[in-house]
């Protein structure tokens, strides 16, 4: 993945979750994944289009998801209803929104495409030729698995 | 408009005429439900037969030897060889062979069934195109359309070509390249007696625990010369020679890396990289640079190709994993001092200080990439790769060098570091002692 797209992926996910939540929010080792990846339970899609081609993709637990979900709205939320998702696709959205923003400025243009929500067991994403670059975040909820697999239109 | 139409009638029936004259017959023969065919004048007949004498110990694709009226030929099965899905016979029911007769022998394929002659116009056979999933492109002749079916034609002289025989397609199940997976231990050392070779295998070890290097024949020249020094300068007892820590590899790797590496390329190693750049003839470049690390290597390289290939359009892919090194690979700052002159007119001063202007940047993409991933671009013109090789496992080595050769557009440059050499037959040496190339055959 292009060095100047890490950067903004990674700030704006910081940024976002820590505006939004009340929990602390630490940032892991970012690594890189080829080959196909588990999916943890709830994954949030956004893609991505122009200059790139790829998508970005939050991928949670269940639990985490759900206590996401109950501190952004300020209630508890005991199931993952519309309310809960809804929820996890509009932090999705201001995430990737944020770091398109960025990468605008930088000179990148992308389009995004409204984000999908996909909860189940046992999932898992695989991208033939494109490598995802994984931002691991710490919440006190959990940890948030933010993919990016973003290639250079050729 | 009556005039106008039957001008168009004769221009129609003459073309048509063109693509009626057959000068191509071929064979038709299906595998696993698909067309394919070969020149006719490659096969010398079709038989059906069964009981293949088996031969021990040869490649998978090889069903065994048959006696074709007292002639003893080689049984070829093409599912096997192109890990297509084999149908099972029954025991006893006869498959169907092509025998083809290449240059100076003759060969039996089994396939799945034989259709028939077909004649073509030469003209109307099409290139094959790099989608073709199956089979590799290089052994397809190219495609024709016939009757409403669409054949692909294998150049079997390619296929089983005398001196690439069988070498391009390692058999499935195999995954034993011809290099690099020697165990270590079970090399003679070059120092005499127990111990030493103790101390050879030992030292192989340490250096892939502490620094993931492996000895391998891409590094195997160096490593012996290394270890006969290195036994030299510790004296010959085991406690002493061996690594005990990351440090001490590092020490013993300290003559390993090639030449600038980590800084700019001096004098010397410009001119003997821009000696050894092939004419390309065309007014694109593309290069590879897998493991660039800060991206002293990809600027040096592009300065020498801006002047080699003047007014060509250059691209330079240059990718690390390494996160930190690759990230600061854009915005390369440095001192004027370490600039070589002929990057000196590519600078430009900024806020943090010296750095290259746009016209280097826009040739160059940084990408924080893994090389063993899969790498989504087409074939490229250059590919260096300066001391990646020896620190990847002996499996990914064999992967890598076959990925290059894949990647490596024919007439292209490969260069490994100093002290790497391949042994490949489609690799031709042409380096020097600054640095080591080799052209893609």
């Amino acid at each position: 993945m292009r060095v100047e797209y890490i950067n903004p992926f990674v700030e704006a996910a910081f940024n976002v979750l820590k505006e939004v939540l009340t929990s602390e929010v630490k940032r892991g080792e970012l690594y890189l994944k080829s080959s196909t990846q588990p999916v943890m339970g709830v994954a949030a899609l956004v893609g991505l289009a122009g200059n790139v081609e790829g998508r970005v993709l939050f991928d949670m637990s269940m639990d985490t998801a759900l206590a996401i979900a109950s501190d952004m709205n300020g209630e508890k939320l005991e199931k993952m209803d519309d309310l809960a998702k809804a929820t996890i696709t509009e932090l999705a959205n201001m995430i990737t929104a944020q770091a398109v923003t960025k990468l605008h400025e930088l000179g990148f243009t992308f389009d995004l495409t409204p984000p999908a929500i996909f909860t189940g067991e046992n999932m898992e994403v695989t991208d033939s030729e494109v490598e995802a670059l994984i931002v691991p975040m710490e919440l006190s909820y959990g940890k948030v698995e933010i993919n990016v697999a973003v290639r250079e239109r050729v | 408009m009556d005039k106008m139409s039957s001008v168009n009638e004769v221009i129609n029936t003459a073309e048509k005429e063109v693509k009626n004259i057959v000068d191509f017959k071929m064979v038709t023969f299906s595998l696993a439900g698909k067309d394919y065919s070969v020149d006719i004048m490659k096969v010398k007949e079709i038989s059906n037969a069964n009981k293949f004498t088996f031969v021990p110990n040869s490649l998978p694709f090889v069903k065994g030897v048959y006696n074709l009226r007292g002639d003893i030929i080689s049984i070829i099965d093409l599912r096997i060889m192109f890990n297509l899905p084999a149908t099972e016979v029954a025991d006893k029911s006869l498959e169907n062979l092509i025998i083809l007769r290449l240059d100076d022998y003759q060969l039996g394929v089994l396939v799945d069934s034989i259709d028939k002659v077909v004649g073509i116009n030469s003209a109307s056979i099409q290139p094959p195109h790099p989608i073709f999933g199956d089979i590799n492109i290089k052994f397809i002749q190219g495609v024709v359309e016939h009757d409403e079916r669409l054949y692909v034609i294998l150049d079997v002289e390619k296929i089983f070509g005398q001196d690439e025989e069988f070498e391009m397609i390692p058999p499935p199940q195999e995954n034993v390249p011809a290099f690099g997976t020697k165990s270590p231990f079970g090399r003679t050392a070059p120092t005499a007696g127990e111990s030493g070779n103790l101390d050879y295998s030992f030292i192989i070890e340490n250096l892939k625990t502490f620094k993931k290097f492996t000895v391998s024949d891409i590094n195997r020249e160096w490593f012996d010369r290394r270890f006969a020094e290195w036994t030299k300068l510790k004296g010959n007892k085991t406690e002493e020679l061996q690594l005990k820590s990351e440090s001490d590899a590092e020490l013993f790797l300290s003559g390993f890396f090639s030449l600038a590496t980590g800084r700019f390329w001096d004098d010397t190693m410009l001119t003997s990289f821009e000696k050894i750049l092939p004419d390309f003839g065309k007014n694109t470049v593309s290069v590879w640079n897998p493991g660039c690390g800060n991206g002293y290597e990809p600027y040096s390289a592009a300065a020498v190709l801006f002047k080699k290939y003047t007014g060509a359009s250059i691209k330079i892919w240059a990718s690390d994993n390494d996160l930190l090194s690759i990230s600061n690979a854009p915005n390369l700052v440095f001192k004027r001092e370490s600039v070589p002159e002929i990057l000196v007119k590519y600078t430009t001063e900024s806020t943090t200080g010296l750095q290259f202007n746009q016209i280097l940047k826009d040739v160059i993409l940084f990408e924080y990439h893994d090389a063993m991933h899969p790498n989504p671009f087409m074939e490229v013109d250059i590919i260096i790769a300066r001391d990646l090789l020896s620190f990847l496992n002996a499996n990914d080595q064999a992967r890598l060098v076959k990925e290059f050769e894949d990647k490596l557009r024919p007439g292209g440059l490969l260069i490994i570091g100093n002290n790497e050499r391949i042994d490949s037959g489609r690799f031709k040496y042409i380096g020097n002692q600054y640095i080591t190339g080799y052209i893609h055959e």
